[in-house]
């Protein structure tokens, strides 16, 4: 390999088909005379402009389409033909500068072009160069060089994460194996399930209990996750109905008093809600659009004036205190009442957290724009995450996430797109330039992840995910298959 | 009925076309003083250096104004025929030769430059185009080895040798020269009732081409009953000021101007061993010098240009076997590295760009030709 040129903090290299060079490669240019290095990945590799290779192809062109007849080459040139044939040229990005053994981001200086050596790095030199702690693995799975590569909870602590890719890359397993490893080392974790892939995550592939099981709690509102009226702040149910059900603000400011009227008595009980917006003197328009949103909570089936049907969120939290998984199963739940029950769910986090019940919690959210409310996401990148709500969103729809998320994003777990639309989204990630985000994503494999962020001290690494003991769940359901 | 030819080569080292050649011997030299010389180049110093030219000469644009015409002598004297021509059916293979070589750089004491050779041949009008590839091959020519390789060339053309060889920069015409006249033979003699393709015209007499070895090749054809068509792809030809292939514009292709009254000489040594005619094959603006065996009779070089129409593809006024012949022979620039990666592999030749004096001196008005 030899160094071609430098602009910015791109270079391009030329390699030979021998020396076996990918995308995603780190490359050490050292330059022996400043005892200095620079690393840069791999983030694209083209052919290398040989001139004469248009007249070469033409020719064989004409071989290939009816031209028979051989070469008498004693010398054997044809194979240096070949050989220069296929140079390339290895599109790089400087990711860091070494001097001393020590890195540093800084890479003002200019390496020889004559005299630099070039040599592939190997993730496991890597990694030692960059000392990913390891205090808390989580173990994620191979690089390409077949390098088993940990991350550290620590990087995903206080941190935003998104994982996305398009449909079947393996997001789901990934978040999957994020949800357990925090799990594991005694985080709380809450799920936002959209389609029932996590309900499972306490048993094996065989169906049988996994290791997971007794920290893995799945609530179905509805079923086995029902609240009372009592258990509510004024501030939640309202937040509800403005956000979920969109009550006009002449019509909450009406509610509050209702509320605060049967909160004196003691008396929040969905019963005693409808009654009380009966009997209230308000104008009718009010009243109409009170019931209609009474009849929403109602209907939901989320809320129940029945003690013993109640759950106590609070008391579910603290369970997994020590490390444990709350997963919000939404599946068949309507929009609305998946917004109620969210809404629901974050403002109690948030009460929690703010009156130090908790200390933080991670929040796993799939396609959260199907029931996040629009003021939710700034919440979530500033004021939640001081509280200790720790987002991680999971989409393969990356446009439903705002460009403020992908900006102050610091871990992202990125799959395979082949969408311009999609990579020009995943790309605004502040964590790397857009052309790597391109150019590697576009070609990564099924399972293959390529990691961005603190997680990996920003330099860009593709991993390809290992796989679970837990029953799979996120997987579509086919006709075909089916009826055999 | 017409023998089927064999070309392909029978070993695979050293295979040549020579079933029957005469001398064998030619090949394996060739081959011999070409690794010699590389090697010899590479001993000489301590680390061999290889100056890259500014520009890579071919031996086309090293000797642009290599063609001798004929001096027409008097217009009245001169008389200008249109041939209409007609294809003839006959089945006839085609052959059609020709070698390129490229100055790829030089040395403290000589010049490298590679020749290849091709051979395109088809042998039946509707049947596919085979080649034959030959080389290439790389050589060192030095004051010291010049006269080696001026030997091998007077022995092969059965010539005395002469005292002085060529000046080093033309040494490449020279040898690439010898590898052609070999090639050529080689073919004549294989071959039979065949046209023969070659690139450039039937002159003799020059140092490159002794008169007694071309008319050695054409009478080795005439016995096998081959014909020989040479055409000159840009020519000189001009009668009162006018091109010659501008006068066969208004002609109906496909047609031959025959010009009939030229001297067979130019002085005692340079001779026409072939008539001159401007061919144009095909409809378009293109046409060719075409020489055809002088010893041949009138119909039957007609009768090989009618043969050529219906065996041949024809672009341009130029048959396709002659083209592929000229595209699978010439150098690209990915070529001319390759080799100089081979001399620095295997040989230890380092390459380096000469400083360019022009620009040094000149700056940006020092127009060399890497400068267009």
């Amino acid at each position: 390999m030899r160094l071609y040129r430098k602009e910015g903090n791109t270079l391009h290299i030329l390699s030979f088909p021998t020396e076996n060079i990918e995308k995603g490669d780190y490359l050490q240019i050292e330059d022996p005379k400043q005892n200095k290095a620079l690393i840069a990945q791999v983030i694209d590799v083209q052919f290398a402009n040989v001139p004469g290779i248009l007249e070469e192809l033409l020719r064989d062109s004409t071989s290939s389409q009816g031209v028979n007849g051989q070469d008498f080459d004693p010398l054997e040139v044809a194979s240096h033909i070949t050989y220069i044939q296929d140079a390339r040229l290895l599109v790089c990005k400087i990711r860091a500068s070494l001097e001393n053994g020590q890195l540093s981001t800084s890479s003002t200086w200019l390496p020889s072009r004559s005299q630099s050596v070039i040599k592939k790095l190997p993730t496991t030199a890597l990694l030692k160069l960059i000392k990913i702690n390891h205090s808390l693995p989580i173990p994620l799975g191979e690089t390409k060089d077949q390098s088993p590569l940990n991350i550290d909870a620590t990087a995903l602590d206080g941190k935003l994460n998104i994982v996305t890719g398009k449909k079947e890359t393996g997001k789901s397993h990934l978040s999957k194996l994020l949800v357990l490893s925090l799990v594991s080392h005694g985080a709380p974790v809450v799920v936002l399930d959209l389609n029932g892939e996590y309900a499972h995550l306490g048993y094996g592939a065989d169906g049988k209990k996994n290791e997971h099981n007794n920290r893995v709690n799945v609530l179905t509102p509805s079923e086995n996750f029902r609240v009372a009226l009592a258990q509510m702040k004024l501030r939640v149910v309202l937040n509800i109905l403005i956000h979920a059900l969109n009550l006009p603000g002449t019509s909450a400011r009406e509610f509050r008093r209702i509320w605060q009227f049967l909160d004196e008595r003691a008396a929040l009980t969905l019963h005693e809600l409808g009654e009380a917006i009966r009997n209230w003197r308000c104008n009718q328009h009010v009243r109409d659009a009170l019931f209609s949103r009474y009849y929403a909570l109602v209907n939901s089936g989320f809320f129940t004036d029945n003690p013993s049907e109640a759950l106590s969120l609070e008391e579910c939290l603290q369970r997994i205190r020590g490390g444990g998984a709350l997963v919000v199963n939404l599946r068949d739940t309507s929009l609305v009442d998946r917004q109620i029950v969210v809404e629901y769910v974050l403002g109690k986090l948030v009460d929690l957290l703010t009156q130090q019940k908790m200390r933080a919690v991670f929040l796993f959210a799939e396609e959260a724009h199907l029931y996040l409310r629009e003021t939710y996401w700034d919440d979530i990148v500033t004021r939640m995450r001081h509280f200790g709500v720790f987002t991680t969103f999971v989409t393969n729809q990356p446009d439903t996430i705002r460009e403020n998320i992908y900006r102050q994003a610091d871990n992202v777990f990125l799959f395979n797109f082949t969408n311009e639309h999609d990579l020009e989204a995943v790309s605004r990630a502040a964590k790397v330039d857009a052309e790597t985000v391109k150019s590697i994503a576009r070609d990564l494999p099924a399972h293959h992840c390529l990691l961005l962020g603190a997680a990996v001290k920003d330099f860009p690494m593709v991993v390809r995910v290992k796989a679970l003991n837990v029953q799979t769940m996120g997987q579509t359901r086919l006709f075909f298959t089916e009826k055999n | 009925m017409i023998q089927q030819t064999q070309y392909t080569p029978t070993t695979s080292k050293y295979n040549f076309p020579q079933a029957r050649l005469e001398d064998t011997a030619l090949p394996t030299r060739f081959i011999e003083l070409s690794i010699r010389s590389i090697k010899n180049a590479a001993n000489h110093e301590e680390t061999a250096t290889l100056y890259q030219p500014y520009e890579t000469l071919t031996e086309d644009n090293l000797n642009p104004t290599e063609e001798i015409t004929p001096t027409f002598q008097g217009q009245t004297r001169l008389k200008l025929n249109t041939i209409p021509l007609k294809p003839s059916a006959e089945p006839t293979p085609i052959v059609a030769i020709d070698v390129s070589s490229i100055k790829i750089g030089e040395t403290q004491t000589g010049i490298l430059l590679a020749i290849r050779g091709a051979i395109i041949w088809k042998n039946q009008p509707h049947h596919k185009y085979h080649y034959l590839r030959i080389g290439p091959f790389p050589f060192h020519i030095t004051e010291e080895n010049k006269q080696e390789i001026n030997q091998l060339f007077h022995q092969h053309n059965h010539e005395a040798i002469s005292a002085n060889a060529p000046s080093l920069i033309h040494m490449q015409t020279r040898i690439t020269s010898l590898l052609e006249r070999w090639l050529q033979t080689s073919i004549a003699t294989q071959s039979q009732n065949t046209l023969i393709l070659l690139d450039g015209s039937l002159t003799a007499g020059t140092p490159d081409t002794p008169t007694s070895v071309l008319a050695q090749l054409l009478e080795t054809a005439r016995n096998r009953l081959n014909t020989v068509l040479a055409f000159t792809k840009t020519t000189r030809l001009r009668l009162s000021g006018h091109r010659l292939t501008d006068l066969i514009q208004n002609s109906k292709p496909p047609c031959l101007l025959e010009m009939d009254g030229y001297p067979i000489a130019t002085s005692t040594t340079i001779q026409f061993l072939g008539n001159i005619y401007v061919a144009k094959l095909t409809q378009g603006n293109c046409s060719f010098r075409l020489d055809i065996d002088r010893q041949l009779p009138h119909e039957q070089a007609v009768e090989a240009t009618q043969r050529l129409l219906a065996n041949d593809l024809l672009a341009d006024s130029y048959p396709e076997t002659l083209r592929l012949a000229h595209i699978y022979s010439t150098f690209t620039a990915n070529e001319v590295i390759a080799i100089q990666r081979l001399l620095a592999q295997q040989h230890g030749i380092k390459t380096v760009t000469r400083p360019n004096i022009r620009r040094l001196l000149f700056g940006p008005f020092g127009k060399g030709p890497d400068s267009a």
